[in-house]
């Protein structure tokens, strides 16, 4: 038992060990990414001594940047899950190690989600009133008390999963099936239900009617799976250029087809919107009409909502033609998919919320510089974490960073096993037609 | 980078030693910039002036006769008979559009208690044996400070009202057993030869949070 | 082209055997700099005055707190405001009464659109008067017509009212089915047995959630540390009610609570000049609001479809 405890704290020391070590190209991205967040916690400082008044918020839109992000990031976190799916119900051989960075960007886009929430809060001090138990949860009439339990129960299943599959690796073991895969098929279940629960925190108010609708839960889960996997093709070609770590393009176009399917379900859902709204002439599109077409005067979100149908319907087309397997085509697909949806989720989902006001008072709202360097730096703070985790997992899954080294000096990880070494490269970025 | 052969050892060091003594002067610029607080905090609050006290006020729109009266306040201006003989009624002037003239003693009075001349004649309301009491069309004599039994006489159904307290202002306790409650009389709100409500300068408006940007000037299509 | 495995000839790791003194340094350094930026960083929190304290940090929930535990944050509340205002205040906890269902009748035929309702309403209730906070709206509405969206929220006549419009006051409907109640993440809003909807200014964390379920707008956030004359200041307060909020969280219109659960008609009834603001006790037949809502034949509740159940009547004499 407690050379099992030392074992396992001297790998959590040669992992936060190691997430100092690295090349040029790693100190330059982990210091920029430090030193955006550092803006971020002296913007939140700012913002803990004169309240939200530092932000662009107001009693009329009283929900900004902060919840717009959490809300793509719920997503995100979400479909990081949904790569699990391939691997575990189809036997998708291809994707079984990439399952865990999909993971760990789960966790951090979770971490991410806590943050916002966190600053978002007027009182942070007084968190612990949400502890079931210690505080008064107003579980379950609210669906922000169910959102705290699932995204909380989201973060530990996904940080057992993977640290429970990293340490196996690391000690060389084969892991009990037990121990991860009931965990893995309540994750991806889970994933739905934190992406739907955020969702149901909108359609649940009657007095919103832009909000009040049944096709915001299916839009959020269709949005969600076409942004996630576009973050993870992108992530994980990152990672194929800065470490060894071989995946295949094959896994890349697996990933490529849930983006397809997810967009073309995304822009069905939004026709399906936009006729709703403006077919019949009733009264209770004021919010739509600003979103889209600018309301009494004003419009300061039409040209943001249009630019996002304008990349959404893009990369669709590029989705449905071959040309998008060519991985220059597809990293541009992704990142119109990503801009494209962060912008409908965030500033066209939360934003038009609250204008007009259920009074019918018109507002505008613009992000403060306090505010936009909070988001940077959380933003940062889970790029960050996300690197941290990369940096002691891709070791780990090369086989560099195992107990068998544990001896040697400095615990530098060990030379690339020959194993390694031997697997066939990847082949150039052109791939062959189907 | 990626071409170099593995063994490049030195080659590479120089290029990390400049990213962390850079990585180095941009801490130390921060650490400065904050320490020094350089960069502080601007309140994005602006002025709004406190209300005026006069708008807090729960005096009524006026003080009625028998307000003076039950203050015991100097009633000389109101003494009918200074100038009128007891005994003899005074006499009413009406021009070619059976309008009623005012003379001259009662300038300040406006008469408007009724479009169209309906309610022009003094003696509706004001009893023309003595003219310290008031009179209803059927003959009863009232005081002045019974005056609402006046105005219910036409006025039924917000009389009705009045008398539960739904119309006009009552203020004090809603528990009765609790303390006093007090119902206004209809002349403190009423002028009784121009009831109708006169209109006020309103309080100020709304000071939103953030204020609104100016609006876009409206498209040719709009 | 194949990509290099980099780490296989990567820089020394952090302090270990091996390392020159150049590197020791350049390491230092950076970690030197790096952790006084961080501390630095959070110089602004030096200005944090009163934030909290280790009593207010654990005080207990409203409903949970003993009578002896009420009696001494009253106690410190009134500390508190003396300290601050430099006026001694007194707070009191007010129970609801047995027998009691408020309900607010407003009658749109004699309302003016003076205002003065929304700002006895601030004095009363120790509101914020820089950022603003007024729990009373008072919207122009077109002759005709009851829809929201054309209401007017700013109009600055010379005289009111105006010919062709009419007025409505909006506040807070402590509805039966209060969407904020059913929102609230730790139960810091409720509604007590005499209809108030409340809400306990020491439990609620801020996130707003309430606001945005409100369907009349009735909700308002402490944005900063509100400001209120030293000499507006009404100390007749009530720990529900009137006594002064803190940044970060939410408050409402709460029926005067302190004048209420006194038996007095609350301030806006009391300035409005028309009298078209009633207020009472629905259960007592003899109370006004009982003869209106039996005599009177048209009631308006505002968004009667979302069943919010008001228990704002709106209605109209003539």
């Amino acid at each position: 038992m407690r050379r099992g405890i030392r074992n396992y704290l001297v790998f959590l020391r040669r992992c936060a060990l190691i997430a100092f070590v690295g090349d040029a190209r790693y100190y330059l991205w982990m210091g920029v990414l430090t030193v955006i967040c550092l803006l971020g916690l002296n913007a939140y400082a700012k913002q803990l001594v004169h309240g939200l008044i530092t932000t662009g918020m107001s009693d009329e839109v009283s929900w900004g940047v902060y919840i717009a992000n959490f809300t793509f990031l719920v997503g995100v976190a979400a479909a990081a899950v949904m790569m699990v799916i391939p691997v575990y119900i189809y036997d998708n051989e291809e994707l079984h190690d990439l399952v865990i960075f999909g993971e760990l960007l789960a966790v951090a886009a979770i971490i991410m989600c806590l943050a916002f929430v966190t600053v978002d809060l007027g009182r942070p001090d007084r968190f612990w009133h949400l502890i079931p138990g210690l505080g008064q949860l107003n579980f379950p009439a609210s669906m922000l008390s169910w959102d705290v339990i699932v995204l909380n129960g989201y973060l530990l299943l996904n940080v057992h999963i993977c640290g429970y599959l990293l340490y196996c690796r690391y000690r060389n073991r084969k892991p009990s099936r037990w121990f991860y895969i009931p965990f893995v098929f309540v994750a991806i279940g889970w994933a739905v239900s934190i992406h739907t629960v955020t969702a149901f925190l909108y359609v649940g108010l009657g007095g919103r009617p832009f909000w009040n609708s049944s096709i915001v839960g299916p839009r959020f889960l269709a949005s969600a799976f076409t942004a996630g996997p576009a973050l993870i093709i992108l992530a994980l070609q990152i990672i194929r250029r800065v470490t060894a770590y071989r995946i295949t393009d094959k896994a890349l176009l697996t990933l490529r087809s849930i983006v397809q399917v997810s967009m073309l379900i995304n822009v069905f859902l939004l026709a399906n919107e936009v006729f709703k709204e403006f077919y019949s002439g009733n009264l209770h599109v004021a919010s739509s009409k600003y979103l889209y077409l600018g309301l009494h005067g004003y419009h300061a979100l039409v040209p943001w909502i249009w630019t996002a149908i304008v990349f959404n319907l893009i990369a669709m087309v590029l989705l449905v033609l071959p040309l998008s397997r060519s991985l220059k085509w597809l990293n541009l697909t992704c990142v119109l998919c990503i801009v494209g949806i962060w912008i409908e989720k965030g500033m066209g989902l939360v934003i038009p919320g609250f204008i007009p006001t259920p009074l019918g008072a018109m507002a505008e709202y613009r992000p403060s510089l306090n505010e936009t360097l909070i988001c940077l730096g959380i933003w940062a703070f889970g790029l960050l974490c996300y690197t941290i985790f990369l940096r002691m997992a891709v070791p780990i899954l090369q086989g560099r960073l195992t107990q068998a080294n544990e001896g040697l000096p400095g615990g530098r990880p060990g030379p690339v096993p020959l194993e390694t070494q031997l697997r066939p490269q990847a082949a150039s970025s052109a791939l062959p037609p189907p | 980078m990626a071409d170099q052969p593995p063994n490049a050892r030195n080659g590479k060091r120089p290029k990390t030693a400049l990213v962390l003594w850079g990585l180095s002067v941009a801490f130390a610029a921060l650490a400065t910039v904050f320490g020094l607080n350089l960069w502080g905090y601007s309140n994005p609050l602006y002025p709004i002036a406190l209300v005026d006290r006069a708008f807090l006020s729960t005096d009524t729109n006026r003080r009625s006769y028998a307000d003076l009266v039950r203050a015991k306040e100097d009633l000389s201006d109101f003494d009918c008979y200074a100038c009128h003989d007891k005994g003899k009624p005074p006499t009413l002037r009406f021009d070619d559009h059976q309008n009623l003239i005012i003379p001259r003693e009662h300038s300040d009075i406006v008469m408007g208690h009724g479009e169209h001349g309906r309610n022009n004649n003094c003696f509706n309301c004001h009893n023309e044996n003595n003219l310290e009491l008031l009179q209803t069309r059927d003959g009863r004599v009232l005081k002045f400070q019974d005056s609402p039994q006046l105005c219910g006489s036409c006025h039924g159904p917000t009389y009705e009202d009045w008398e539960v307290g739904a119309h006009g202002r009552i203020s004090g306790y809603w528990d009765r057993k609790l303390g006093p409650f007090k119902r206004q009389d209809c002349v403190n709100c009423h002028d009784p030869h121009s009831p109708t409500f006169q209109g006020r300068k309103p309080a100020p408006g709304p000071h939103p949070l953030h204020v609104l940007p100016p609006k876009a000037p409206p498209a040719a299509s709009d | 082209m194949p990509p290099l495995d980099s780490f296989s000839t990567q820089s020394e790791p952090a302090p270990a055997a091996g390392m020159t003194r150049r590197s020791f340094l350049r390491t230092s350094a950076v970690l030197t700099t790096g952790l006084a930026a961080l501390a630095t960083s959070l110089r602004p929190l030096l200005e944090l005055d009163d934030y909290t304290s280790v009593e207010r940090f654990m005080q207990k929930y409203y409903k949970e707190m003993t009578p002896d535990d009420m009696a001494r944050v009253l106690k410190r509340i009134e500390n508190e405001v003396q300290k601050q205002y430099g006026i001694r205040p007194h707070v009191r906890d007010l129970r609801p009464m047995d027998g009691v269902q408020f309900v607010y009748a407003l009658n749109l035929t004699r309302c003016i659109g003076c205002r003065k309702c929304v700002h006895a309403c601030v004095a009363e209730n120790n509101q914020s008067r820089n950022p603003e906070i007024q729990y009373i709206r008072v919207l122009r509405m077109p002759h005709g017509s009851l829809d929201i969206e054309k209401a007017v929220h700013d109009y600055a006549p010379e005289s009111v009212p105006e010919k062709g419009h009419f007025y409505m006051p909006v506040q807070c409907q402590q509805c039966k089915n209060p969407p904020c109640v059913k929102v609230c993440p730790v139960h810091a809003t409720w509604q007590e047995t005499d209809g108030i909807t409340v809400i306990d200014y020491d439990w609620c964390i801020g996130c707003r959630y309430c606001e945005a379920a409100c369907p009349y707008w009735a909700r308002h956030f402490n944005f900063t540390q509100p400001s209120i004359p030293k000499d507006r200041l009404n100390p007749e307060m009530a720990y529900l009610g009137n006594r002064p909020r803190r940044q970060g969280v939410m408050e409402k219109c709460h029926f005067c609570i302190q004048r209420t659960r006194a038996g007095r008609y609350p301030a806006c009834v009391e300035v409005c000049p028309a009298g078209a603001r009633k207020f009472g006790n629905v259960l007592d037949p003899t109370s006004e609001v009982a003869y209106i809502l039996r005599t009177k034949r048209v009631f308006i509740q505002l968004k009667e479809e979302l069943g919010t159940s008001p228990r704002f009547f709106y209605y109209f004499d003539v």
